[in-house]
């Protein structure tokens, strides 16, 4: 089953090169975005649970404050 | 003979399933969670594709309830399902909340 773990590496550095090249802000956060729901089955597959919990609960939140910053016609 | 080879090196390395932690609740949930994983590599793409970030969004939808039902069949443990739950609506806070910003928001 290390094929699903292969799947979710690619995703996330399809997130982070997608991230360093888009303009977009918006684009930058969806990327984000990406990022962190890749990251998350590779701490599942570890088995820290609880961690993972914590993290569904953090990543949402910070792109909430992060959205902040950029207010349309504003960015 | 090479391939029957490639599959005893891949069982030698280390995953999801070969901890003795975590083992797979059927062969059948193995196959749905490979298939997950293949959906959300397709949204993945798609939001890459697609011009307009307003219909990037749905996609970004799809990418997080695909990785909630990995989460939710990779571990079979009631833990794993509070942490998909968790992911799960935290994720859909976060793509509507990039939407609802883009699209302006309350107006006063």
């Amino acid at each position: 089953m290390i094929l699903l773990i292969v799947l979710c590496c690619i995703m996330v550095l399809i997130g982070g090169i997608y991230a360093g090249y888009a303009r977009d802000p918006y684009t930058k956060l969806i990327a984000l975005g990406v990022i962190g729901g890749g990251v998350m089955p590779l701490i599942i597959a570890r088995g820290y649970v609880d961690i993972a919990v914590a993290l569904a609960i953090i990543i949402p939140l910070s792109t909430i404050f992060v959205l902040q910053l950029c207010k349309k016609g504003v960015a | 003979m090479s391939e029957f080879s490639l599959f005893h090196v891949l069982e030698e390395l280390s995953g999801p399933f070969s901890s003795p932690l975590i083992t797979p609740p059927a062969e059948s949930a193995e196959l749905a969670t490979l298939l997950c994983g293949v959906i959300a590599l397709y949204s993945v793409i798609r939001i890459i594709f697609e011009p307009d970030v307003m219909r990037k969004l749905p996609f970004l939808n799809v990418f997080s309830f695909s990785i909630s039902g990995i989460i939710a069949l990779m571990i079979p443990h009631p833990l794993g399902v509070i942490a998909a739950a968790a992911y799960f609506i935290g994720s859909t806070f976060e793509s509507n909340a990039i939407a609802s910003t883009w699209a302006g928001g309350v107006e006063e």
